[in-house]
This record gives structure tokens, C-alpha cells and sequence, in this order.
């Protein structure tokens, strides 16, 4: 591989790696959510558990979620610094407003959310889990207005060489943006509640104790999922209406075959969630004959929504900014193959045994369930007294 | 507007060696300090509910220096390209320690973890004073440079002297010495100075190198309105999490 086959490679891998554990995130977040305020209100044990047991999921999936951000943010400068010089102007504004006000603020808010168990006011702690969930759809907002504008650069014009921004507006009304953002979003939602229902369903099977807890589990999943499904699909045909280019797919065979997957898997799990779960949503948790298939499916929304990513990049190839800046002209003058390999070699052995671990502990404390053992507003360490004051 | 810009990246950039300076400096001290597991527990513990919150800051450098230096975004992260890939790996492997340690019960387990945190923290230490260095030179010599060694083991102790600064304000049982909030600021501004010397020298330069008016007028537009909610959050973690007569008992999920 030449070097620019293996910068491409290093951001594809690392992106996907990285989408794996946003898109969870993104879908448990507001579930998560939810469940808190439920808990606030009714006071609950069952809904302290459920915020406490999701709310775990979502922490461990959102440790790796950090780390493979970290290095989709500087692998911008470190590989592909043309796109900085050419269109850092336009580029850089939704970027910075992702880094520097979102994810600033979600991060500020996660640790007073996860800190602040039994120290925080209650409502004050709820907003806590609602903030960092406003700005995590605030982060996933600018990162497709940056994505939207290599789609389709709207609201710049060049001169003298580079990219000069013009119609700030034009950015965040991108066409390429306004159907894509709520198919993510949708995406996250239906992905988020396929973990809760497969998850569920692993318990049930296995005839757990805890009845209540995951039936109740699997029915919000089952609800979000159908809700989540159907603005994924919905959104996900929108964009062929108006916002894809003509072309970008017919003959681009790359591009086309994980389309074409994506959305034979996105029709199959339409059928299968809005008619087959959501009717059957009130016998399911007793049926466990068709636990093992709910188990069997959680992975493949991950899947699909990596397929959509790579029918999107792949179906702007060559150009890193449509019909402005091809991806040669992007990457950085003076990189070698060997920088890059060694970089690619790094990053991929350290994030990939790092998401390999995470998603064992992921798996142990779904196998492990609701009960002790939790971490998250775990009781136990605030008894235990200061030892050596 | 070119000046109030480079003053946020300046504060951006002091205010990470001021804060994440005692996260790592409590890290590096792990090995030092905390010789037994429960003493460990409690390190990680003080600076805990702090990490997302210091961290961050880098993370907006980064994306501030994107947005107002684009020229200079790629000249930098590529002028330093196998240092800044050691210390994202540095980043990344501290993190995991932080949110793995706790996740499996065994003491083994959790001392792997402690053990990268302190790598990870030592690593990411003497890669700053090395970029710094480079940075300096304007990439035209090698970070591993004796010069760019021995800065790197500047900010090192600079780091842990912080650190330790740090863990007798908020838990003087670990040190055995109680440090008034005065003293962590002091050490705080002191931990930052290496990087405030590099912004003023490179001052002129950034002032040159901004991205245009227009460009930088949206920024404005977007950023300014949230620069109360950003500073409330902060303030918000710091008086929730002061030093307090429960402080030591805080649950720790890290």
C-alpha cells in the first residue's frame, strides 16, 4: 500500500472504531435519561437500579467512545493537514464548536453526573445526565455539519487558493446535512435499544430473578427501537429525495454494496421491530423461545450503521471536499509510509485490544446483572470511613 | 478579534497544564505514594470527579487551534507527528487505567491498571516538555533533543510537586502534609509556565496566522454565548467536589 492508501486506511478503521461506541452512546444516553428522571420522580428502587445498571453500560461503552475520539481529532492535523490549509476557514469553525463548547461541556457535565451520586441536589443531578445528553447530540450536530460540508461544500467559495466562508447558515442548512443528522441520530436510538433488548433477553433465558427489572427493560427497548427504526428508514430514504448527489452510487460499486447491505438490513429489521416486537411487545419477555434470535441481533445494528459510514466516505472518493479537494491533495505534504504504518500499527493495536476489553466488560456486567456489584452510585464506599485522618 | 482569540487558546492551553498538571502529577506519584492497593484506591479517588472535567481542555486547544490557526493546526501536530502519536497513546492508555481499574474485582487486575496510569501519566509528562521544546524551535530540531529531555523532566516534576500539592489539599491523610487552596493555585500557575513561556514567545506569530475576520466572527458568534455555561460548569465541579468533611468518601467509579 502506498501512503496515501494507508492514511486512508488508518482514518477508516480508527473512524469506525470510534463509531462503534458513539453510536451506543448516543442511544443510551437519552435512555439513560429517562430512566433517572423516572427514578427522580417515583423514587423507585426499581428505577434507582435501572438508572444504575444502564447507566453503567453507557459509562463502560463511553470510556473507549473518548479514546478513539482523541484520536479521530488529531489525526486531522497529523494526516491531512491540506484540508486545514485549503478549508480550515470553513472546516474549522463547526469543528471547534464540536471540541471546544460540546464535548467540553458533556465531558464537564459526565463527571459531575457520575461523581455527584448521593452529593449532587436530586434534580440537580438529573439535569446533569439531560445536559450531557443535549451536548452529545450537540457534538454528533456539528461533527455532520463538518462531514456534510466535504458532502457537499455549501457556503464557501474560494479564493486566492483557499476555501473563504460565506454563508455561515448555508453550513448548518446543508442538504447534505438535515436528513443525515436524524438518520444518526435514529441510527443511535434504534442501536441503543437493541442493546436493551438483547441484553434482556439474555437474562430472561436464563431465568433470572430479576423478572420486573428486565421485562420492563426489554419493553422500553422495544418501544425505542420501533421509534428509533422508523426515523432511521424514514430519514435514510429522505436523503435519496434530496440531499445525496446523483451518482454518488450508480456504478461506484465500493460505495454501493455496503449501501445496498445497509439498507436490506434496515428493511428487515423495520419488518421484524414494527411487525413482529412492538405487536408481540407485551408477551415477548415470556416467550423465550425467541430470546436467542433477540440475543443474535444485538451486533448487527452496529454493523449496518458501519456500513452506512463507509457507503458515505467511500461514495465521495476521490475528493476529500466534493468537486474541490481530492483526497491526494488533503493529505499532508512530506508524510511517509513509514510514519503511517507505524502510527497505524499503534493505534490500531492499543485501541483494538482497549475495545476488545471494553466490550468484555460490557458483556460481564449484562451477564452479572443488577445486582451488587455495580460501581456507578455504588453506597458502600461512602460508609467506609476516612482511614488515616 | 485576533487578540481575544489568541488570549481563550492561551487560557485553554495554560489552564490544561494548571488542571490535568495534577492528574498526571497524582499518577505519576502512584508508584510513590501509593504503595498499598487502598492507598491507590484513594489517590485515583481525589482526583476522580476532576478528569473529565481537566482533560477536556486539551481536547478544546486542539479544536480552538482548528478553528482560529488552521495553518498552523497541521504544521504543528505534523511537525511533531511520532511524539504526538506517543502521547495520544500515552493519553489513551492513562484514560483506560482510569475507567478500567474498577471494572474487575481482582488486585491484580486493578494493579496492571494503576501500573499503566502511572506510565501513562509519566509518558504523557516528558512528551509535553519535549513538544514544547519543538514547539520552541519552531520544529526545526528534534524533540529528542538533551535540551527537550531535560524539559520534559521539568514539567514531569513540575506535575508531580503539583500533584502532591493537590492530593494534601483535598486528602491530607495521603501526604501527611495539609495544603491551603492558595498553595494548589500557586503550584497550578507554576505547572502552567512552561507552556505560558512558549505562547508568549510564539505571541506575534499566532497574532499573524489567525484565520480571517469572517471566519473568526462566527466562532464568536457560536462560542462567546456558551463561555458563562462553560465557566459555571466548571466552577460547579470544583465547589461540589471541594475538600469537605465527607471529601474522602466521595463513591469512586474510577
Amino acid at each position: 500500500m502506498d501512503v496515501l492508501e494507508l492514511a486512508r486506511t488508518q482514518f477508516a478503521v480508527t473512524g469506525s472504531l470510534h463509531f462503534l461506541f458513539v453510536v451506543l452512546t448516543l442511544g443510551l444516553a437519552p435512555l439513560v435519561a429517562i430512566m433517572h428522571t423516572r427514578w427522580a420522580r417515583t423514587g423507585l428502587p426499581l428505577h434507582e437500579r435501572m438508572t444504575r445498571f444502564w447507566g453503567q453500560i453507557y459509562l463502560v461503552n463511553y470510556a473507549l467512545g473518548i479514546v478513539t475520539g482523541l484520536v479521530m481529532e488529531f489525526q486531522f492535523g497529523l494526516a491531512w493537514s491540506g484540508l486545514s490549509h485549503y478549508a480550515g476557514d470553513v472546516f474549522g469553525a463547526p469543528l471547534a464548536m464540536e471540541t471546544l463548547v460540546a464535548f467540553f461541556l458533556e465531558s464537564t457535565f459526565l463527571g459531575l453526573w457520575i461523581f455527584g451520586w448521593g452529593r449532587l441536589p436530586k434534580w440537580a443531578h438529573v439535569a446533569c445526565i439531560w445536559l450531557v445528553t443535549a451536548t452529545a447530540y450537540g457534538s454528533a450536530f456539528f461533527i455532520m455539519v463538518a462531514n456534510s460540508f466535504l458532502q457537499n461544500p455549501a457556503g464557501a467559495v474560494e479564493s486566492g487558493g483557499r476555501l473563504e466562508l460565506t454563508d455561515f447558515g448555508a453550513l448548518l442548512s446543508n442538504n447534505a446535512l438535515v436528513y443525515a443528522f436524524p438518520h444518526v441520530l435514529g441510527a443511535g436510538l434504534f442501536t441503543g435499544a437493541m442493546v436493551l433488548v438483547g441484553a434482556s433477553a439474555y437474562q430472561l433465558r436464563r431465568r433470572t430473578a430479576e423478572v420486573e427489572f428486565f421485562t420492563r427493560s426489554m419493553r422500553t427497548g422495544v418501544i425505542t427501537a420501533s421509534i428509533g427504526i422508523t426515523l432511521t428508514v424514514g430519514f435514510g430514504y429522505a436523503q435519496f429525495a434530496a440531499g445525496i448527489r446523483p451518482g454518488k452510487f450508480s456504478g461506484n460499486a465500493p460505495a454501493a454494496v455496503p449501501l445496498g447491505f445497509m439498507i436490506e438490513g434496515g428493511h428487515l429489521f423495520a419488518l421484524l421491530v414494527l411487525f413482529f416486537m412492538l405487536p408481540l411487545i407485551r408477551v415477548l419477555p415470556r416467550w423465550r423461545w425467541t430470546h436467542r434470535l433477540l440475543i443474535a441481533l444485538t451486533p448487527l445494528p452496529f454493523a449496518l450503521a458501519i456500513l452506512g459510514w463507509l457507503a458515505r466516505e467511500i461514495g465521495r472518493q476521490p475528493w476529500m471536499i466534493q468537486e474541490r479537494l481530492t483526497v491526494a491533495d488533503a493529505m499532508t505534504p512530506g508524510l511517509t509510509a513509514g510514519m503511517v504504518t507505524a502510527s497505524f500499527a499503534g493505534f490500531t493495536v492499543v485501541l483494538g485490544l482497549l475495545a476488545v476489553v471494553d466490550y468484555v466488560l460490557i458483556a460481564r456486567v449484562i451477564r452479572r446483572g443488577p445486582g451488587d456489584g455495580l460501581a456507578l452510585g455504588a453506597a458502600d464506599e461512602r460508609r467506609a470511613p476516612a482511614m488515616s485522618y | 478579534m485576533e487578540v481575544l482569540w489568541f488570549a481563550l487558546f492561551a487560557v485553554l492551553l495554560a489552564g490544561y497544564f494548571a488542571l490535568e498538571g495534577f492528574d498526571l502529577g497524582v499518577g505519576l506519584l502512584l508508584p510513590v505514594l501509593g504503595r498499598t492497593a487502598e492507598r491507590r484506591d484513594r489517590m485515583v479517588a481525589a482526583i476522580a470527579p476532576f478528569v473529565l472535567a481537566n482533560e477536556v481542555w486539551l481536547v478544546a486547544v486542539a479544536g480552538t487551534m482548528f478553528g482560529v490557526y488552521p495553518l498552523l493546526e497541521g504544521e504543528v501536530l505534523f511537525g511533531l507527528y511520532p511524539l504526538v502519536v506517543a502521547m495520544l497513546l500515552a493519553w489513551i492508555v492513562r484514560d483506560a487505567g482510569l475507567w478500567f481499574r474498577r471494572r474487575v474485582g481482582g488486585a491484580r487486575w486493578r494493579r496492571f491498571w494503576d501500573a499503566l496510569i502511572a506510565l501513562g501519566s509519566l509518558w504523557l509528562s516528558v512528551g509535553w516538555g519535549m513538544a514544547l521544546y519543538g514547539a520552541a524551535t519552531g520544529f526545526a530540531s528534534s524533540p529528542v533533543h538533551p535540551v527537550g529531555l531535560l524539559l520534559g523532566v521539568v514539567v514531569t516534576l513540575l506535575f508531580a510537586f503539583h500533584g502532591w500539592t493537590f492530593l494534601g489539599w483535598r486528602a491530607p491523610g495521603l501526604t501527611g502534609a495539609a495544603r491551603p487552596g492558595r498553595m494548589l493555585v500557586l503550584t497550578g500557575a507554576t505547572a502552567a509556565l512552561p507552556a505560558l513561556g512558549l505562547l508568549a514567545g510564539a505571541m506575534g506569530y499566532l497574532l499573524d496566522h489567525s484565520a480571517p475576520p469572517a471566519t473568526l466572527n462566527v466562532l464568536s458568534l457560536m462560542v462567546l454565548p456558551f463561555a458563562p455555561l462553560m465557566v459555571g460548569a466548571q466552577v460547579w465541579v470544583w465547589r461540589t467536589f471541594r475538600p469537605g468533611k465527607d471529601a474522602d468518601r466521595i463513591p469512586s467509579f474510577f
